[in-house]
């Protein structure tokens, strides 16, 4: 028993760096030759991690998008997040169409869509993906002006701007 | 040293039992078949770790490039049985790390689908299911690790290539 441990000490402890450095070697080779490689350092910066396809960044800014719920009829604002949290407080007049069942809320929803011209997608927290998810899936559908307001629920809060409660 | 290994072999058992081959190719079953999504949607993967909040931003695409290659290559030699001591360290090591990373953000409150703080504890049973599953994984990998490193003799670890070292010091 004491034999076995020590050789398969000492085997470990080249065997480990080998494994490592083949998964490194492999890993970086196969990205630098595949057609979808991805950037070694990538961008995580808010514009970044909030762009569409083509890399543009869908972020609006607050002023912005209170500009367009004071003066603009045209906007809807949709709230990414679960129906509860909905309940619990969203914005004034905001549509729940929560990401994790968005293609079921997008079909019982899509008339209150399509008669729109912008549509503000937001949740809460800066690093909340939802809305950059669903500003994502509304663009497949064939939405043109999507936008997100990153961290929307607290940043209007903190605005001092009209908040719902219920459903 | 040599005469006593030539002469009477200490090890315990010196065929691996049915139940460590099973569990072996088990895990390296799982690993194999984890790594195989994560290589073909770097991207997806990427945003999976950063959601995690967990490594500073700079690291997250080259972990999220060598993660899945590693988890393939572990894969392989567990089904394989192939450098058995290094690659039950690593996969222990690597459950370990996994689970550590799921309790920290259970705990932390932090979402990992969507890598958001939630205001509510939110989190459904799938959550929970993933870290009981990860645990028993463990379990199993430190299994292996264990009788790898305390209960198989030396010919049985060595790769093809090397002779047996009981025919090697044998007069």
């Amino acid at each position: 028993m004491n034999r076995s441990f020590s050789i398969s000490v000492q085997q470990s402890l080249w065997q480990i760096p080998a494994l490592i450095a083949l998964a490194v070697i492999i890993a970086l080779g196969v990205n630098h030759w595949r057609s979808d490689g991805i950037p070694l350092v990538g961008d995580w910066s808010m514009e970044a991690r909030f762009s569409d396809a083509a890399g543009e960044s869908l972020i609006i800014e607050l002023a912005q998008a209170r500009r367009l719920f004071e003066e603009d009829d045209g906007v809807l604002f949709v709230d990414a997040r679960l129906k509860s949290e909905y309940a619990q407080e969203h914005i004034s007049g905001a549509l729940s169409l929560p990401w994790q069942d968005a293609d079921r809320y997008f079909a019982e929803t899509a008339g209150r869509l399509e008669s729109r011209k912008t549509i503000v997608a937001y949740c809460d927290g800066e690093d909340c993906d939802l809305s950059h998810e669903l500003a994502l899936f509304l663009k497949d559908m064939g939405f043109e002006n999507v936008r997100v307001l990153v961290n929307g629920l607290t940043v209007w809060r903190k605005a001092g701007l009209p908040i719902e409660t219920g459903n | 040293m040599m005469t006593s290994y030539a002469c009477c072999p200490t090890d315990i058992s010196r065929t691996p039992s049915r139940v460590f081959i099973v569990l072996r190719l088990f895990l390296g079953a799982v690993f194999i078949y984890a790594s195989y999504d994560k290589i073909l949607h770097p991207q997806a993967f990427a945003q999976a770790v950063y959601n995690y909040r967990i490594l500073p931003d700079a690291l997250v695409n080259l972990t999220a490039l060598i993660l899945p290659w590693l988890e393939l290559l572990l894969g392989l030699c567990l089904a394989a049985g192939f450098w058995l001591p290094g690659a039950t360290m690593i996969s222990t090591g690597l459950l370990m790390i996994f689970i550590g990373s799921l309790a920290f953000n259970r705990m932390r409150g932090l979402d990992i689908s969507c890598g958001c703080f939630a205001t509510q504890n939110i989190e459904g049973p799938a959550d929970l299911w993933t870290m009981v599953r990860d645990l028993i994984f463990l379990a199993v990998s430190i299994y292996l690790t264990l009788v790898v490193f305390f209960f198989r003799s030396a010919d049985l670890q060595s790769s093809a290539s090397k002779q047996p070292l009981q025919t090697r010091f044998r007069p």
